[in-house]
């Protein structure tokens, strides 16, 4: 489960008339941060929250709440506090990306459910949890997969690792098309350690209709999310997940599944020495059990 | 072993606190990646009419974590701000949460408006929207009509129940 530093500052809030409106309810708090602090500090130079559009005073557009909120993580230091806020609202209103809602959209006012679904999100991403892990979900390329702590979230340099593999099977089949007699599309085998998420696993049975892969993963956490994103992909049939660590464990169960065609890996790396520098919101992850090297 | 996999692990270890943003053209020296099926992907059904745009005339920015390695940072900025350089036509794409699938969509809104530059009217781009523009006015006229028709039917009707 996700859990708050103890070392947190105190919060600030903004709060404003048309806020209190906004949320229904008197000073915006944060919970579980103010009781041990003196309480919210008003900022004094609290500037109203404009409307962008032409919504009557009172109802709150799309983009006056990306705004609100992207000002709320600012003062309180969250890191990308305006693509933090928009990843949020869009996520609210059905949309991967603020820049993909029409701009009707970001006209209309915004009911008080979905008023209510953002600021239980923003709440999380106040506790410096990854934006992936408060939607609990992310893209790797075309792909939608689920996110959950403490399984790592998939980095976007990992979508040219999976780019590399497929440009060495094309270069594998080309060189097997230049044999005199036709060659039989064998179905490549692939083997991935450290699967986490399945990103690359289900990335490539995707993009290699043939393939077959075998992904494994010394956290049982990441053995199941990689299970129940191949079946939200209907790629079940094509996966084995096993909960094996290659470090420690006997590499008899994986030779029951025959020669590899390939073996790929993007497993943690960072080492302890550099942990220091990492930002928050990873060395949460870092500190759960089992971390990495 | 996967030897490009290693030294793609190892170039990235080496770039500890370098700026994070470097154009494409530079990344694709070190990796050997082609940019072909990249700009192969992003054709759409009418693509072949469009002017190609090759690699060496794009420049490209987009968010990549620094630190130590990939893995130290959770950058979630996909957006990419892609240049056709000698046109000077930028376009900018956050359509998706996917870096990679960013980059695709961006060529190809880039390659539709580096085709209406320098073709004008020429640019099947352009003769697509005109012909759903005609289509749409079309459309209004028949529905116009069609209201008028409705209308004047009911007033004979009226008439005749007189």
């Amino acid at each position: 489960m996700w859990k708050p530093a103890t070392d947190f500052t105190t919060m600030r809030c903004l709060t404003h008339q048309l806020l209190r409106r906004l949320l229904g309810r008197s000073p915006l708090c944060v919970p579980g941060r103010l009781s041990q602090s003196k309480g919210p500090i008003l900022s004094p130079k609290q500037s109203p929250l404009r409307q962008s559009c032409s919504a009557r005073p009172g109802l709150v557009t799309a983009t006056d709440v990306v705004n609100y909120w992207q000002k709320v993580f600012e003062t309180n230091g969250i890191p990308e506090a305006r693509e933090s806020s928009e990843y949020i609202v869009s996520f609210v209103l059905g949309a991967k990306t603020f820049q993909s809602l029409n701009s009707k959209s970001l006209c209309t006012p915004l009911t008080a459910v979905h008023q209510e679904q953002i600021q239980q999100l923003s709440n999380k991403r106040l506790e410096r949890m990854p934006v992936q892990y408060v939607l609990g979900e992310w893209d790797f390329q075309d792909l939608t997969l689920k996110m959950r702590p403490p399984v790592f979230i998939p980095r976007p340099e990992t979508e040219d690792l999976v780019s590399l593999v497929l440009e060495e099977e094309s270069r594998k089949c080309e060189k097997n098309s230049d044999l005199c007699f036709p060659v039989p599309v064998p179905h490549p085998m692939i083997l991935e350690i450290g699967c986490g998420s399945g990103a690359i696993a289900l990335s490539l049975l995707c993009k290699l209709p043939q393939s077959r892969v075998i992904a494994v993963d010394k956290e049982e956490a990441a053995v199941n999310l990689t299970r129940e994103n191949a079946h939200r992909l209907q790629l079940q049939e094509r996966i084995h997940i096993l909960h094996h660590d290659v470090s420690y464990s006997s590499a008899k169960q994986l030779l029951f599944w025959g020669p590899m065609d390939f073996i790929v890996s993007n497993p943690p790396y960072v080492f302890h020495e550099d942990m220091a520098y990492l930002d928050t919101e990873i060395l949460r992850v870092r500190l759960m059990p089992h971390d990495c090297c | 072993m996967n030897i490009p996999g290693v030294f793609y692990i190892t170039f990235l270890l080496r770039d500890i606190r370098t700026p994070s943003w470097r154009p494409w053209i530079l990344r694709k020296q070190q990796f050997s990646l082609p940019g072909v099926p990249l700009l192969q992907a992003a054709g759409k059904k009418n693509s072949s009419n469009l002017l190609g745009l090759t690699e060496a005339e794009l420049k490209e920015q987009f968010v990549r974590g620094d630190g130590p390695g990939g893995q130290a940072t959770n950058k979630t900025n996909n957006c990419v701000v892609l240049k056709h350089i000698p046109s000077g036509i930028v376009v900018k794409c956050h359509q998706t949460r996917s870096v990679e699938q960013n980059r695709k969509i961006a060529r190809e809104i880039l390659r539709e408006k580096v085709d209406l530059f320098y073709k004008g009217e020429d640019s099947d781009v352009f003769k697509e929207k005109k012909a759903s523009e005609k289509k749409k006015q079309e459309k209004k006229r028949k529905a116009k009509e069609n209201l008028e028709r409705k209308k004047h039917f009911k007033e004979m009707q009226q008439l005749d129940m007189k």
